[in-house]
């Protein structure tokens, strides 16, 4: 499973969790972590509730309320190991992480029980069987199974089972999603034809809207089942107990059908047994290992660096443009073009990227991710570039104008010929500055399905538990996009400061 | 050549200029004295736009401006044009381009302004350098120069537009008192050859032994005016005898 709606989490990625997780309730090892939870009286569940119907989400009637039947389920699990169950929020795709870091006890939030999951941690007795399923618009036809989808555009959450699926049956064009709304969005608008994910979460978005369908059987089932330290035998004993318990006393089916994901693969949930144990150790990362993660890291690189290059491109352009009317253009666009610096500069990006991705489409401009994300930036540092403009041009003694004035020249002239080559060195710096920025500025579009080198950083960490080799090839590979950039820049200020000031 | 009638021009509340008419042959020298905040620096400045004046008229050369607005159509923005290229102006801090050489701070407006071939603008400032006495600093930098070097080099640039008038506004004043004669050496020259001038200057051997007439500027009008001879032997006005002996005694 995946989270619809996530947002803003993307960027800091990982590292950000690490941080926050300092602030929340730590759990402390003891010798046996069952006997500890009893002792404290609170079961530590760490979930993700930022859209996270029908897992666990706030009640729509009481928002500070969470519901959901994994919300549910975790009360009757808390009772049954006599204990009252507390939700630890915590960004879905960085929910191993934080167990591993004793934010919570247990991890229970549609955590596929898979063996490269079982390699990180303990996974109990499973407690739901999901499955994946097609969602496409109303009209369309014939899109029922993986086969169908080759060479289609087809959208998937970051991180679940059916991104891992897509990628792996040839030929189909995915693109990954930060949440389900966006998905389900760009499904609407056209710029995908389908949505490959979790059948609860298609029940509860996709199934009560007009414009979307449920589009043929849904495949490929697996459970779900919490997740656990390796070392925390006796707590997985309990809960392994009092799942099975949950599911012969018809807990399980009653809390199901509470959120209409009752169906008749649940039955299976009271026989299961455990395949032979899969107490495999992960092996090492080798250096062979971490060499493979090269080419996806540098194909991401390449995105960054285009989508650098051409949006401080139309930065340059467009900040030019608006300081020019706000210093010399007439009354009214002169206050436009102030206003257009004082909104931008006081909006996040990640809302102005939103509403360009997102919003757009609304008023029937459809833009690709690409080129959404190019004008996201770069309108974006066009009002931080037509300040540095303006302080570069102001810095111009006016004797300078005057001069130029006086010797017949035009106002543009002037500015073109006189006002400008002395303020280019001036706004060099500054801008070189921002170019560096907007390398790493450039990792918030991955909110907009644009897989960058933070977005795969990510991807790639958290899949190989990586975080700190990858962490730092990610970094060498920043700097080694940045600092060209700034030499550069020294360069070209020198060429233009020839006045021998 | 030069006609002004009844220019005013106040800022605020502060009535800069109360009212000047003044009118200038060809070839004529004009020397404007007076103490500072007198009006004679704004009043240069209304002649080539610098400032726009509130009432008045303008002509120079046969091109003729009204005060009370900046040009607001295109014609009125080339008739502005027109009259700034007639009228070439020396400002009291050079005001060079200093990202451009000596040479290119010359061709640079007779290239951009006036289209002329980049050739012909390179021989022609190498002509004003030699009258200017710096052919051997064409390369050079402003910043390389010497003030005086950099105010002779400023006239070239003036004179490279061809200009009807030159207006000096006070060409000496920031520069040391060895280097004024070079500047004012190219100025006598310029007279000499018959340029019409108006002079903002504290020189009064400059007004002396160069001036056609000599205005005597005094709260925002002409208070008198005259030959060099009679203003500074016989002033008829207690104001400009006052101002004189206290130039005189500096």
């Amino acid at each position: 499973m995946s989270n619809p709606l996530r947002s803003a989490r993307l960027t800091a990625g990982s590292l950000l969790v690490l941080f926050l997780a300092a602030s929340q309730p730590r759990v402390a090892f003891a010798a046996d972590h069952l006997e500890q939870i009893r002792q404290r009286g609170v079961l530590l569940w760490g979930a993700d509730a930022e859209g996270g119907a029908p897992y666990v989400f706030p009640d729509p009637q009481h928002l500070e309320k969470l519901i959901g039947f994994e919300y549910d389920l975790a009360e009757a699990l808390a009772a049954k190991l006599g204990v009252k169950a507390k939700m630890v929020q915590n960004q879905w795709d960085q929910l191993i992480p934080a167990l591993d870091r004793g934010n919570f006890d247990i991890i229970l939030n549609g955590l596929e029980l898979t063996s490269e999951n079982q390699q990180r941690i303990a996974m109990s007795q499973p407690y739901f069987v999901y499955a994946q399923q097609i969602v496409t618009r109303k009209e369309t036809d014939g899109l029922t199974g993986l086969a169908d989808l080759k060479r289609k555009p087809v959208g998937v959450l970051s991180g679940s089972v059916a991104e891992r699926l897509v990628k792996q049956s040839a030929g189909i064009d995915w693109k990954s999603y930060p949440g389900n709304v966006e998905s389900f969005q760009d499904l609407k608008v056209k710029r995908i034809e389908a949505v490959v994910l979790d059948l609860p979460i298609a029940l509860h978005y996709a199934k009560p809207d007009p414009a979307l369908k449920l589009s043929g059987a849904a495949f490929s089932p697996g459970f779900y089942a919490i997740g656990i330290l390796k070392q925390d035998a006796t707590l997985l004993a309990a809960l392994n107990q009092a799942v099975k318990d949950l599911a012969s006393d018809h807990t399980l089916e009653r809390i199901d059908r509470k959120y209409g994901i009752w169906d008749e693969r649940q039955e299976c949930l009271k026989d299961y047994r455990p395949d032979t144990a899969v107490e495999q150790r992960r092996p090492a990362l080798t250096i062979r290992d971490r060499i493979g993660y090269l080419p996806l890291l540098l194909k991401a690189a390449v995105v960054t660096a285009e989508l650098s290059v051409l949006a401080m491109a139309l930065a340059v352009v467009a900040g030019l443009a608006v300081v020019l009317l706000r210093l010399y253009g007439l009354g009214p666009v002169r206050w436009l073009a102030k206003a257009y610096v004082e909104v931008i500069r006081g909006t996040p990006l990640l809302i102005q990227l939103f509403l360009i991705y997102y919003g757009l489409p609304e008023i029937g401009i459809r833009l690709n991710a690409f080129c959404a994300a190019i004008l996201g930036l770069g309108l974006n540092y066009a009002a931080s570039e037509s300040e540095n403009y303006r302080a570069g041009i102001q810095a111009i003694p006016h004797g300078q104008t005057e001069a130029a004035l006086a010797l017949g020249m035009s106002r543009w002239q002037t500015l073109r010929h006189v006002v400008l080559p002395q303020a280019a060195p001036v706004v060099i710096p500054p801008i070189t500055n921002d170019f560096i920025a907007m390398f790493k500025d450039t990792s918030i579009v991955s909110v907009i399905t644009m897989v960058e080198l933070t977005k795969e950083y990510g991807t790639l960490a958290s899949s190989n538990s990586d975080y700190i080799v990858v962490g730092l090839m990610t970094a060498a590979i920043y700097f080694a996009l940045s600092y060209p950039a700034s030499l550069f820049a020294n360069w070209l200020e020198g060429k233009l400061r020839h006045d021998h000031r | 050549m030069i006609i002004v009638e009844n220019l005013v021009k106040s800022y605020n509340s502060n009535h800069v200029l109360v009212g000047i008419d003044h009118s200038q042959q060809r070839g004529e020298v004009v020397v404007l004295i007076g103490p500072s905040g007198c009006g004679k620096s704004t009043f240069l400045r209304c002649l080539n736009q610098l400032e726009i004046p509130d009432s008045g008229r303008i002509t120079i050369d046969g091109v003729t401006i009204n005060g009370g607005h900046s040009p607001r159509t295109s014609d009125e923005r080339e008739q502005q044009r027109q009259l700034r290229m007639r009228a070439g102006m020396v400002f009291q801090s050079f005001n060079l381009f200093p990202h451009l050489t000596v040479l290119e701070n010359i061709t640079e407006a007779p290239i951009v302004v006036k289209g002329m071939p980049e050739a012909e603008a390179e021989r022609r400032a190498r002509q004003l350098l030699a009258k200017v006495g710096l052919e051997n600093k064409a390369d050079a930098y402003p910043a390389q120069l010497s003030g005086g070097q950099q105010q002779r080099v400023a006239i070239a640039r003036a004179l490279a537009m061809d200009p009807k008038v030159m207006l000096f506004d006070e060409p000496t004043s920031a520069l040391d008192p060895e280097l004024r004669d070079e500047v004012l050496r190219v100025m006598r020259q310029l007279a000499e050859e018959g340029m019409t001038m108006i002079v903002v200057t504290h020189e009064m051997q400059f007004a002396r032994d160069m001036a056609d007439k000599v205005l005597f500027f005094d709260g925002g009008r002409v208070a008198e005016c005259g030959p060099p001879e009679q203003i500074f032997s016989n002033p008829k006005c207690d104001r400009t005898r006052e101002f004189l002996s206290r130039v005189a005694t500096k």
